[in-house]
């Protein structure tokens, strides 16, 4: 059946001289939810879009309109079964939500998704403990102008830049599409929602990143209640084994006296 | 009058008989609980390994090549400790030894949540983890094999199947790192391998825990016979019946030491009924048997073992070489087709479910054949290394014709009759080295053994990635499995002649 993929899609591999990168999807004809790409777009650039129609589908000559959003483009190349067109991306506005609608017996359409490139946080917590210090990386494809690190304080966002004290965030870049923060000294507080921020020259990105903050007593209770039951263990083996001994040892020297006796 | 007086202890010695093997019994059962214990928890690190490796990567840093080294050193560790680790149990007894394995792995686990880098990392986990499981492994196989001297082939492999119930670690392990990370995964890790410490408390040694009651009837032996006659015949003649009920009572006493005769002329060719359970008596075992009695009744205390520090004589037995020869192929055969085989069905098109789920099932079989091969062995129908050798060649047959297996159902078949076979000689290995060498210098043999054994597990894993890169399909690792399976029972064929060479060389 149709299927709704939200993969980002690198350049179909056709480059043109004139450096436009060409995104193509193939519709087969059955109509349904519609078919979508996403296209990271990190710096000023030309895309081609096309979209392709099967040629085992039933529709044949259909009537194909390209729309932005609910505006429409009059601009579209056709070949022989596709059609296309060409979007010169130089700011944030050219970015956006682009459509083909196929109108034949039924309507088919597909979309691509124009936007900056996303950011790669992390999906689960990251758990550290008081007193220790905690590391976050966001990492990208593409290469951003900036990164700024933004830390929740209750509801607000508060980015963390010189004002912070020095000696409890280090911010440093790891490499060219990579930023690390370390946060010192943990205490509860510290605890919550994350923000690492690309600025792209098209736009900004945002990546999130939990952070856990637990005290050592979290794993430390499980761990006092398990040797606490070790110890039960040894003990009990201890004084069976102290008490056997001393009864195998009085019965032994019964026994001893009574021969001894009898001899 | 001295048949009275031989009556008279004999009631007591015999109901004292009784008490102490009916005791003796259920500490058997403690040690296989014990070994059980140390399989499932011993294994259990090794596997999960995998889920801390991707958590070291993340948090502690360090290269996938680096990280990996922790684990390679904690598996390694295990056999190449061994020898070491033998003679710390000689000269302790098990019971300290395992207690100490305990004591090192929760120290490990516990020292690791304090690590800040990789080399810190393959010294607190790596190194201590590695030697305490030698320590507990050794200890608990050893002492297996010295309580269950009927039942070894069905109690080694009732504690084995503890190794088919660490796939529940890897799920409870991943449900403590995502509550605790890993610092607090490894602190409650630590907890848990502290339970081995009561658990090692059960492997009573035998001969220190002696109770005084039938030495004292020993005694009376003595006194009795040094009474009416002071020859050697005389002495053998009024210590049998009490050296064979003593014998049966505490499963003959197994010290290595070899400790001086005090005052009593043991004759080396001692009791039959006594060494009946022990199946290839060699003639110094049984003079070490009768000159540890000889000791014990006369109450000498305990002379301090004149032994070297390493016992470099299995290395000088062909019975060794020929055991650890089959010990390491069938090592190596065991252990790469397992690595391999999800690959395989993953090449072969199937899901990583269907998988998963062979996986399951060879774990379910090998454990199931394990206790019925242990069961079958016990019975004594034939000699133990028959069956060994049988398993070994029908697992190298199943092997060969691995590759045949192209669909699911052949594979889930060959999977199953792979494990069977697994299964079968697996739980064999220690009562074949038992047969073979006796109970005396398990230790040393064993210690050596896995040594060995321990250089072909490092070498195993990265040969069997090497044959596939090199052959591009995993085709190569099954008939390479094969091979070494069919290999190793060839040393078997060589055992009659080294027996033989053996008594030969000892009569001389």
């Amino acid at each position: 059946g149709p299927d709704v993929t939200t993969q980002d899609l690198k350049p179909a591999g056709k480059e043109n001289p004139s450096n436009v990168s060409v995104y193509e999807i193939v519709l087969s004809g059955v109509s349904g939810s519609p078919l979508e790409r996403n296209i990271s777009v990190a710096s000023p650039t030309k895309v081609e879009l096309s979209c392709k129609l099967d040629k085992n589908s039933q529709i044949k000559n259909p009537q194909v309109t390209w729309k932005k959003g609910s505006d429409t483009i009059s601009h579209t190349t056709k070949s022989e079964n596709s059609w296309s067109i060409q979007v010169t991306i130089l700011d944030s506005s050219q970015l956006g939500s682009y459509s083909c609608i196929l109108k034949g017996k039924q309507e088919i359409s597909a979309v691509f998704h124009l936007q900056v490139p996303k950011i790669e946080g992390k999906d689960k917590p990251i758990i550290t403990y008081e007193g220790d210090a905690a590391v976050m990386v966001c990492k990208t494809d593409y290469i951003p102008i900036a990164w700024t690190w933004y830390m929740t304080n209750g509801s607000k966002q508060v980015a963390i830049n010189d004002s912070m004290p020095a000696k409890k965030y280090v911010i440093n870049r790891q490499s060219a599409n990579a930023t690390r923060l370390k946060v010192l000294q943990l205490t509860k507080e510290d605890g919550g929602l994350y923000w690492c921020e690309a600025t792209f020259q098209l736009g900004k990105s945002k990546g999130k990143l939990e952070l856990k903050v637990l005290s050592i007593m979290a794993p430390l209770k499980p761990f006092v209640a398990i040797v606490a039951e070790v110890v039960i263990f040894v003990t009990t083996i201890f004084l069976y084994e102290w008490y056997s001994k001393k009864k195998e040892k009085r019965a032994g020297d019964e026994r001893e006296f009574d021969q001894i006796e009898r001899l | 009058g001295q048949r009275k007086e031989d009556e008279e202890p004999e009631a007591p010695a015999a109901g004292k008989s009784r008490g102490t093997k009916g005791a003796a019994g259920g500490w058997a059962w403690g040690v296989v609980f014990h070994f059980f214990l140390v399989n499932v928890l011993v294994m259990g690190m090794l596997k999960t390994f995998g889920i801390f490796f991707v958590a070291f990567r993340e948090e502690v840093g360090g290269s996938s090549e680096q990280v990996s080294w922790i684990g390679s050193i904690m598996s390694s560790l295990r056999f190449l400790g061994a020898p070491l680790v033998s003679v710390v149990c000689q000269r302790l007894g098990e019971r300290p030894t395992s207690i100490l394995g305990a004591g090192l792995v929760a120290g490990g686990c516990l020292l690791s949540t304090q690590a800040t880098s990789v080399p810190f990392l393959c010294f607190s986990m790596g190194f201590l983890l590695g030697l305490g499981f030698s320590c507990l492994y050794q200890a608990a196989a050893v002492m297996t094999a010295k309580r269950c001297r009927a039942r070894l082939a069905f109690c080694n492999a009732l504690a084995r199947s503890g190794m088919g119930l660490t796939f529940l670690m890897a799920p409870f392990t991943q449900l403590l790192i995502e509550s605790y990370g890993w610092q607090g995964t490894l602190l409650i890790f630590g907890g848990i391998m502290l339970n081995l410490v009561p658990s090692s408390m059960l492997l009573r040694p035998i001969s220190t825990h002696l109770p005084r009651g039938p030495a004292g009837i020993q005694d009376q032996g003595a006194l009795t016979a040094k009474k009416d006659l002071e020859s050697p015949g005389g002495c053998s003649d009024g210590s049998t019946p009490r050296e064979s009920q003593l014998h049966s009572a505490q499963e003959a006493p197994s010290t290595e030491r070899p400790v001086l005769p005090h005052g009593r002329d043991a004759s080396a060719p001692a009791n039959p009924s006594a060494l009946g359970r022990l199946e290839k008596p060699t003639p110094e075992s049984s003079w070490l048997e009768t000159s540890t009695e000889a000791t014990r009744s006369s109450k000498a205390p305990k002379k301090k073992p004149s032994q070297p520090l390493l016992d470099f004589s299995p290395l000088k037995d062909p019975i060794f070489f020929i055991f650890t020869w089959s010990f390491l192929f069938s090592h190596l055969a065991y252990f790469v087709p397992f690595f391999h085989l999800v690959a395989r069905a993953r090449t072969l098109g199937m899901s990583s479910r269907d998988g998963s789920y062979l996986v399951a099932v060879a774990g379910i079989t090998e454990t199931l054949s394990q206790l019925l091969s242990g069961w079958v062995a016990d019975h004594d129908w034939t000699k133990k290394y028959h069956l060994h050798v049988t398993h070994l060649l029908l697992c190298g047959a199943t092997n060969l014709l691995g590759p045949l297996a192209t669909t699911f159902p052949l594979l889930l078949a060959y999977t199953v009759a792979f494990a069977a076979f697994c299964g079968g000689f697996m739980a064999l290995v220690l009562p074949v080295l038992v047969d073979l060498v006796g109970v005396e210098k398990l230790h040393s043999y064993l210690g050596f053994a896995a040594f060995f054994a321990g250089i072909a597990a490092m070498g195993g894993p990265p040969l069997a990635g090497w044959l596939y890169d090199y052959t591009q399909t995993y085709v190569c690792s099954f008939l390479f499995a094969g091979a070494c399976a069919l290999l190793s029972p060839i040393s078997f064929c060589f055992e009659p002649a080294a027996q033989k060479w053996k008594l030969k060389k000892a009569n001389l």
